[in-house]
């Protein structure tokens, strides 16, 4: 800083020494960075402070709590309202921007890398022409002509050049030369010749014309070798053959091909007709010139332009085979094939030996011949494998402990042989040698068997011993099965068992052979000898099965007729048992006898909604709905409303009665389809009065002489006696009147609240009958009405107050009182409820109504009033 | 005194012939009360409503997919139900002729369809072996009840009122009684085409596959007479009682209408009926209340309405 300047900062009052005033502006260097962002990355870092993030540097994995795995808008979606879905843009007034989604448009950055290093893998399989052979294809087609190629060429995109065409191009060759070096002009030609005839067939001594000096004094590239290309094969054609190709041609294509010398010039060389020698040679016949494209194989449409043209070639080639003899006869005379030389030497003969005779006497023997194979057979097992391989091959331990020389281990004993004692098995030694001698005497010699089917013209019966014979038929029938065989069988058995051939042994069935009787009659004795049964102490052993399952029975050889028989035979038995197994039912039902064979009776359940829809009783109510009268509480009042039902004719109880039997389904009570809805309050019984007793009674009261089964009786006896006179006295005055009020059973129905009433006695009358009435009724009708609001129900007290009222209101008190009383008397009677002496009570109390018509509205009135009293009888109710 | 106490003759002069239908007509129907009416139902996919009298066409109707192949009129005519090859049963207003309920539910052909006696009940059978009741009066889609005991297509159906009667290809007929909570099965032992009971209810009459028909008693499972000379070996053709159950008709194969005596089983003149429908006779019914008339429908695409010519 200038000592001027620190003057004038001086002046301005700065204090030049202040660090402010010194600071320096100029920065020199590269600044080092900041201390807190030169950390090393690979600095560790606790596993919970790591975190993942994308090549752009955005969060990768977020926590549960901040987006979920890799989700939010942090990552996949572009808004941090997250993804909205794009909203419908009309694109009616610009179609013409609309433009077609690509699927890149979908994808983030990610896909598009992918489908971008995808695209990558596709470019690494450029198509590299290693051999040229496109180029030669181009421009060496058979079939292209020149346009194609050229076409071809322009269109198809370059054959890129392979390493070493592209080596050889900067060692300076060029496309269409050949490999190596230079030549001079006398070589090349030489070389055009040798690639015209063929190496080596061009002589040394070729004049090649010399006559271009100029030509002579440059060096010249080789001549390009063709490459053999040879060709692919894909048909089915002989080696050789080309399609198209005539007989002629593949007949003399090896003459030709050698006997032609250097090529003529191409041109028109002589015709068929001229080169022929002969004059009587028929060119119209069915000459080989005619048949020039007759062709052995099929040939392609295509070819067939080559071959029609008449090259010389190919017409040298046919008149060259062409046979001298035109028409050859063979020696009966056919012409021989045109194409064909007949052969002047004679087929090699077949030579002829005589059979060797055979010596007299000599009888075939195929056992002979079969035991002899079957040495062979043994023979030729394979050898022991030797070395390590033997021993890897199948050796038991039991064979590895022999060649080891161990004492063989003692066996579980493996026949019954062994537990037999030794004088046992001696004894059945000698009877089984004794079995068999008698069997070789009756059987003969072994190898001397019956003559041989061809030779069979007579019946030969074996015989067997006739012991052999009788135990064979007490033991095990081999042709069960069979059972036409099996007669035969015994039949056989049975013509044995005598010695004198008393019995007559088995005929040969009417179609049967001599020769298969005879092997049947063979059968019969082996089987004899095979399943004789055993005798002495083995016998006893063993049971033989009652039958045996044979499986399904294979006819060997060739179906014959009676097998088919046989087997229809079968089958019909098979029909036949069937029909037997059908059941009884379907017997009856074919036979007409319908009944209780073809009725089948089950119980069904039909849906309850169904019986509703049918008008039908639920044929079975669940079981856990008691019907009402097994209730024992409402025993009594069930009976006496059904009385009074009944009485009355009023059909209302009854139903009601029989409807609560209806089966209760808890899904729908109190629905619009419940039919029991509300029912069990209007099938409300009241308790059996012992209940009331219990609670209400008091105990001195108890000692009256009532009868305890009315249900009235302790609300008669809480009223003071007092008032039992005094009702006596009113009885006979009093009477009508009530029991024009005494309730029929069909009028309690149709009391509801608003009309009902009970009866009270006019405070007027008599104080105590009133107290006593009052109290019933607060007993009776209060609870009632509690219990059995909206109801209308029919019980006692409510139709004595009831009727009281429905006398009062709408009662003709003109009915005869007789009637009426009879009425009253029934319904006493048949109410449980009723006891006698407070209807009596009662009809005196009802007696002032009447009497007093003018209190008419006031009653009501009044027991408007009386509401109170019944409150409170209601919560005694409750208890 | 007739001088003959048999039956009455027969109602056996065509009265009308209708022929609309395109193709085989499979069910024919009388209306219910006067049975002033005919509603047929046929391989063309419709229903067709005929004055009965004149032969008239009244009303097509035209909803099912498939053929038709039973029909059934409510009580009071008001609505009619149909089924058929589309697995379900439309339920349609007569009036306005549109359907007013569309029942699926059925795994295969509807064969038969009848109400019950006050239409709030409808009961289906079909190829797939069920039986359904449908409840008319709630708009519940399930069927009230599936009686799935046959053991091959159910092919016929009565309604009684308080037993519903199923004949069944297996060879059964069975009696589902409400009342007693039983399902009583009679094996006939051929297919069974038609169950048409008496008016009693005690007897029924049985139409099998065997060219017979069998009149069954209820009761007892027994079987009182059967009927044949007939030919009807392998198609439904529904036989019925006449008037007042003297007789039994049924059309055959070959397009003859038999008629038998009820009682003695014997084939009435002329025997052997004339033949009077080209194809096999599918549905023959005798009119409710009128003596003298009766329908057949057949596969040749006719209904003929005949009439006895007294009456008429």
């Amino acid at each position: 800083m200038t000592s001027r300047l620190k003057r004038k900062l001086g002046d301005l009052g700065v204090d030049t020494s202040s660090k402010r005033a010194t600071e320096n502006f100029c920065l020199i260097g590269t600044p080092l960075p900041p201390l807190e962002k030169s950390r090393d990355t690979g600095e560790f870092v606790p596993l919970w402070k790591q975190d993942v993030r994308d090549e752009k540097g955005r969060r990768r994995l977020h926590g549960a709590f901040t987006g979920g795995f890799s989700a939010g808008y942090f990552n996949t979606v572009g808004s941090k309202e997250g993804w909205a879905p794009s909203t419908f843009v009309s694109s009616r007034s610009d179609r013409a921007k609309k433009k077609a989604a690509r699927p890149e448009d979908f994808m983030d950055e990610e896909d598009l890398q992918e489908i971008r290093d995808s695209q990558k893998l596709v470019d690494t399989t450029e198509t590299m022409d290693f051999s040229g052979t496109r180029a030669a294809n181009t421009d060496g087609g058979p079939e292209d002509d020149s346009i194609t190629g050229m076409l071809k060429a322009s269109l198809l995109p370059a054959p890129s050049d392979s390493a070493g065409a592209r080596i050889l191009k900067k060692m300076g060759w060029k496309l269409g030369q050949g490999i190596g070096p230079r030549v001079t002009w006398k070589q090349r030609k030489q070389q055009d010749l040798e690639a015209q005839h063929g190496r080596g067939l061009v002589p040394d001594n070729v004049k090649i014309p010399d006559d271009d000096d100029e030509a002579k004094k440059h060096m010249y590239p080789p001549r390009d070798i063709p490459v053999m290309i040879v060709p692919r094969k894909d048909n089915h054609h002989g080696l050789g053959y080309k399609p198209g190709m005539s007989l002629n041609e593949s007949l003399s294509g090896s003459q030709a091909g050698s006997s032609s010398g250097p090529k003529l010039a191409g041109g028109f060389g002589l015709g068929a007709l001229n080169d022929a020698d002969e004059d009587d040679l028929d060119v119209y016949d069915s000459g080989p010139s005619a048949t020039r494209n007759r062709t052995a194989y099929d040939t392609i449409a295509r070819d067939e332009d080559e071959h029609i043209s008449v090259g010389p070639r190919s017409a040298r080639m046919t008149s060259g085979s062409r046979p001298t003899a035109s028409v050859q006869t063979f020696q009966d005379g056919q012409p021989v094939l045109p194409g064909f030389v007949l052969s002047d030497r004679p087929v090699a003969e077949d030579r002829w030996f005589p059979l060797p005779e055979p010596p007299s006497g000599w009888r075939p023997d195929p056992r002979r011949v079969w035991n002899s194979d079957k040495e062979n057979i043994q023979a030729q097992e394979p050898p022991e494998p030797s070395g390590h391989g033997r021993w890897k091959n199948n050796v038991s331990a039991d064979t590895r402990g022999s060649m080891l020389g161990e004492k063989p281990l003692a066996k579980g004993s493996r026949s019954v042989f062994e537990y037999m004692s030794q004088k046992d098995a001696e004894r059945l030694k000698n009877t089984s040698a004794k079995f068999q001698a008698g069997s070789l005497d009756s059987t003969g010699p072994v190898p001397s068997p019956p003559p041989p089917p061809p030779a069979a013209t007579s019946i030969v019966i074996r015989r067997i011993d006739p012991h052999v014979a009788q135990a064979a038929l007490r033991g095990f029938q081999p042709f069960t099965a069979d059972p036409a065989k099996q007669a035969r069988y015994k039949l056989y058995l049975q013509s044995q068992t005598s010695e004198d051939a008393s019995q007559s042994p088995p005929v040969p069935l009417p179609n049967q052979k001599i020769d298969e009787f005879n092997k049947e009659l063979e059968d019969y004795a082996t089987a004899a000898q095979i399943f004789k049964p055993m005798s002495g102490a083995m016998a006893s052993r063993f049971t033989s099965a009652a039958i045996i399952d044979h499986g399904p029975k294979v006819h060997e050889g060739l179906h014959t007729p009676s097998q088919e028989a046989e087997e229809k035979a079968r089958k019909a038995e098979e029909v036949k048992r069937a029909e037997e197994k059908v059941s009884p039912k379907v017997h009856a039902a074919k036979m007409g006898m319908f009944g209780p064979l073809t009725r089948e009776s089950t119980p069904w359940q039909p849906a309850r909604l169904l019986c509703k829809r049918f008008g039908v009783k639920d044929p079975n109510p669940p079981p856990d709905m008691p019907p009402p009268d097994s209730m024992p509480a409402s025993e009594a009042a069930a009976a006496s409303a059904e009385q009074a039902a009944s009485a009355s004719g009023s059909g209302i109880q009854r139903e009601l009665e029989s409807a609560g039997s209806g089966p209760r389904d808890l899904r729908n009570i109190g629905l619009g389809e419940d039919e029991s809805q509300g029912r069990d309050i209007l099938t409300y019984t009241k308790p059996s009065m012992d209940v009331f007793k219990a609670i209400f009674a008091s105990d001195e009261e108890d000692s009256d002489d009532e009868d305890a089964d009315k249900p009235d009786a302790p609300l008669k006896e809480a009223v003071p006696p007092t008032a039992v006179p005094a009702a006596d006295t009113s009885v006979d005055k009093l009477d009508p009147p009530s029991i024009d009020a005494l309730p029929r059973p069909s009028e309690p129905t149709s009391v509801d609240l608003g009309t009902f009433k009970p009866m009270f006695i006019p405070r007027e009358g008599k104080g105590k009958k009133t107290e006593s009435g009052k109290d019933r009724d607060k007993e009776k009708g209060g609870k009632k009405r509690k219990k059995e609001k909206k109801t209308g129900l029919v019980s006692f007290a409510m139709e004595e107050d009831g009727g009281d009222e429905a006398s009062e209101l709408r009662a003709p008190k003109e009915r005869p009182k007789k009637k009426k009383r009879k009425e009253k008397k029934d319904d006493e009677e048949e109410d449980m409820w009723v006891e006698k002496p407070p209807p009596e009570v009662v009809k005196e109390m009802v007696i002032d109504k009447p009497a007093l018509p003018l209190a008419d509205t006031p009653d009501l009135g009044e027991r408007d009033v009386n509401g109170p009293p019944r409150g409170r009888k209601r919560a005694i109710d409750f208890l | 005194m007739a001088p003959s106490r048999g039956p009455p003759p027969l109602a056996r002069t065509l009265h009308a012939s209708l022929e609309n239908h395109k193709g085989s007509v499979n069910v024919a129907r009388y209306s219910k009360g006067a049975a002033q009416y005919v509603l047929t139902g046929g391989q063309d996919r419709s229903v067709r409503l005929w004055n009965a009298s004149s032969g008239a066409e009244i009303k097509t109707f035209n909803a099912h997919g498939y053929e038709v192949l039973s029909i059934s009129v409510s009580h009071d005519n008001a609505q009619f139900s149909s089924s058929g090859g589309d697995r379900s049963i439309f339920v349609w207003d007569v009036m306005t002729g549109v359907t007013t309920r569309r029942i699926s539910g059925h795994m295969g052909k509807v064969f038969a369809v009848e109400y019950n006696e006050d239409a709030s009940v409808l009961v289906s059978g079909s190829f797939d072996t069920s039986v359904r009741l449908w409840d008319l009066r709630s708009q519940n889609r399930q069927p009230i009840q599936v009686l799935d005991e046959a053991g091959d297509a159910v092919q016929t159906l009565h309604v009684g009122r308080t037993s519903i009667i199923t004949g069944s290809v297996d060879g059964h007929v069975r009696t589902y009684d409400l009342r007693k909570g039983e399902l009583r099965c009679d094996f006939i032992g051929q297919p069974i085409t038609a169950v048409v009971p008496t008016q009693d209810q005690q007897t029924i009459l049985v139409t099998t596959l065997d060219s017979h028909l069998r009149l069954m008693d209820m009761s007892n499972g027994k079987m009182l007479n059967e009927f044949s000379g007939h030919t009807n070996t392998s198609y439904r053709c529904r036989g019925c009682f006449s008037h007042g159950e003297v007789s039994v008709l049924c059309g055959d194969e070959k397009g003859q209408v038999w008629a038998w005596d009820l009682l003695d089983a014997k084939p009435m003149q002329p025997n052997p009926p004339p033949q009077v429908h080209s194809k096999v006779i599918t549905w023959t019914e005798h009119h409710p209340t009128d003596t003298g008339e009766l329908i057949t429908a057949s596969a040749d695409g006719t209904v003929k309405i005949w009439r006895h010519p007294n009456t008429a």
